[in-house]
């Protein structure tokens, strides 16, 4: 029977569990910004570069295709914890543009409008909430950077078999868990840019004002401090040592800040970004 | 019998200011569902925050508020799985069609792809937004926006509806179609329903009991139920003349009255004295009749005096209280 005819009947059918409930939201905004095209461009866009990297070690492995060459253009090509971090770093530019593209959508759009009243009566706690925005940014930042990752440091293993594995193993477990690091912290910026000041424009701006222009600031603090703890500051530096950290090609200067000191720099940063989100994320606004 | 909603001496703050001073209640005690509570109060009372410590967006500061039988604050799952919520103020995703809308807010409730999507179509139809449900909610007008929050209130099949204030904004004839539509959630579709609103006419029509709130505190508990069966007439005089004794003569005809001062009179008049009787009973005692007003709503009167705007109901048992002296003159006649 066609709908219009059938009248409004209650429901009483069966109910789902909270994980199906949770992907609810991913869902939908994944398929809202999948029809953008300019998301479908950046995703596009970050897929060269893997692609460049997979032409790369096809060639570093299959040196006999370059045998005119010389002994030092064959040392350039040794796949190795400097040629993952590169390739983390400019894949990284593409991830913090695209979470800076489509993080600010996502929660700002349900403030302006107060939807989250009608989020929060139904059976989904605040922190559901976020963890469900922060799928549709992880998903989104997973399919240009851990998932390419992976896919290249597995084709040079099969490429150049057990020994390289052996000897290069801590390199896959740098790319998943630098990106993861990255991925994280992106996104969280990205939803408390977004929570934080509503307007799409300024909340893009924003996120990349933070990777971007607190790298500047920071530099600026160590020139004139004549120091280097402003690096403290720069979330790209912290996130670049603690990448070289796990790929064991960190050598910092003496004067640099320690690892711990990083790390504690970065979770400082996450836990603001939570803190920004847990004040502004209320299904009701208090006037006190 | 497990009640609608139930408050055990509920206190909340809000900041400095306690909002909600202890209240206690059990409402909507029936078998079967389809129970409609009214929830009214003068603006400042507390029944937004009420509402809201309801779906567990304010935790209590002493006390219990439960649905159902579930703690608001310790069980906020359990309680919204059973109830559907439509705000007062505009709440929508604006870049969404009213479809997508629908059906994401029925899959957040718990409702399988499919069901969703085939109720939000259902449910757009049953409240009068088929032909435009494929349009994005910001193009749409304030009823039809109204309309289209209570469909997503009511897409999943909830135990409990709590409207906030359904009819802000409408033209008669919406107005009249949305308390259509919340008499049939209750009647037909066995739903309960909490209405939160400011004009006693929407509370009157399709609610069964209804809660007065002021500063905070209940003030006022009534079943309107009863109040219809006793089918009772009020009627405000304004006479002109010597009115002593008027009283004494009201009472001989089996009606009761309350002298509001200055010859105004609110008077309760039962089913079989007919209007005619007081004009008759006027000229036999020489009194000029200003003004009659006649009205059959019960429910303006329960509030007024609830609130405190007038000192009591003619006929009832209870002794008026004194009027404070430094009451102003419009709430010593009764006038809002």
């Amino acid at each position: 029977m066609a709908v219009y005819k059938r009248g409004y009947q209650r429901y009483e059918g069966p109910r789902t569990g909270t994980w199906d409930r949770l992907m609810v939201l991913p869902r939908f905004s994944w398929g809202q910004l999948m029809s953008q095209r300019l998301v479908i461009a950046v995703l596009i866009g970050a897929a060269f570069w893997p692609l460049l990297c997979g032409i790369f070690i096809y060639i570093a492995n299959h040196i006999e295709l370059l045998a005119g060459f010389g002994q030092g253009f064959q040392k350039f090509l040794a796949v190795d914890g400097s040629f993952f971090k590169t390739f983390m770093i400019v894949q990284s530019t593409f991830a913090i543009g695209l979470a800076a593209m489509t993080g600010p959508g996502l929660i700002a759009p349900d403030l302006t409008n107060n939807a989250l009243p009608l989020y929060f009566s139904r059976p989904m706690s605040r922190w559901e909430y976020v963890l469900a925005r922060m799928i549709v940014l992880a998903g989104m930042l997973s399919a240009i950077t851990w998932i390419p990752g992976l896919l290249i440091f597995g084709m040079q293993v099969g490429m150049a078999g057990s020994d390289w594995f052996s000897k290069y193993w801590n390199l896959g477990l740098a790319v998943f868990l630098g990106f993861a690091m990255l991925v994280i912290l992106a996104s969280l910026v990205a939803l408390a840019s977004s929570a934080w000041v509503k307007w799409r424009v300024v909340a893009g701006a924003l996120v990349l004002g933070f990777f971007f222009v607190l790298a500047g600031a920071a530099q600026m603090m160590n020139s004139i401090f004549r120091d280097s703890a402003g690096s403290l500051l720069n979330p790209l530096y912290l996130l670049g040592r603690l990448w070289a950290a796990m790929m064991g090609i960190d050598s910092p200067d003496e004067s640099e800040p320690g690892l711990w000191a990083c790390a504690s720099a970065l979770i400082g940063f996450c836990a603001l970004m939570i803190v920004v989100l847990e004040r502004k994320l209320r299904p009701v606004e208090v006037v006190k | 019998m497990v009640p609608v909603l139930e408050l055990d001496n509920l206190r909340v703050q809000l900041g400095r200011r306690e909002i909600l001073k202890g209240l206690s209640c059990r409402l909507g005690v029936s078998e079967g569902g389809g129970r409609a509570i009214g929830l009214l109060g003068p603006n400042g009372a507390g029944k937004s925050t009420l509402i809201q410590t309801k779906l567990g967006f304010h935790a209590p500061l002493s006390g219990t508020a439960k649905l159902f039988g579930f703690d608001c604050h310790r069980q906020p799952k359990e309680v919204r799985a059973r109830l559907g919520y439509m705000p007062e103020n505009d709440s929508f995703i604006s870049n969404m069609t009213a479809v997508a809308f629908l059906r994401m807010m029925g899959e957040l409730s718990g409702m399988p792809r499919g069901a969703a999507l085939e109720k939000a179509h259902e449910t757009l139809f049953h409240v009068g937004l088929g032909e435009a449900r494929y349009r994005q909610l910001g193009t749409y007008s304030l009823g039809m926006k109204q309309m289209a929050k209570l469909a997503q209130a009511i897409i999943h099949g909830p135990e409990l509806v709590i409207l906030d204030e359904p009819t802000n904004g409408l033209d008669p004839a919406a107005r009249l179609r949305m308390l259509t539509l919340i008499h049939e959630i209750k009647a037909t579709h066995k739903m309960n329903v909490l209405l939160c609103s400011h004009l006693l006419h929407d509370v009157e029509e399709t609610c069964d009991e209804v809660l007065i709130l002021k500063d905070g505190q209940i003030v006022h508990h009534a079943n309107l139920e009863e109040e219809r069966r006793s089918n009772r007439r009020f009627v405000e005089l304004e006479l002109g003349g010597v009115t002593t004794g008027f009283a004494a003569a009201l009472g001989t005809l089996g009606a009761a009255g309350v002298d509001e001062g200055e010859g105004r009179w609110r008077v309760v008049l039962p089913a079989d004295i007919e209007i005619g009787a007081l004009w008759r009973l006027a000229a036999e005692r020489h009194l000029q009749v200003r003004k009659l007003t006649y009205r059959r709503d019960t429910l303006e009167e329960i509030f007024l005096k609830a609130v405190g705007h007038i000192r009591a109901t003619p006929g009832d048992a209870t002794k008026p209280p004194p009027l404070p002296p430094a009451m102003p003159e419009e709430v010593t006649h009764g006038r809002l």
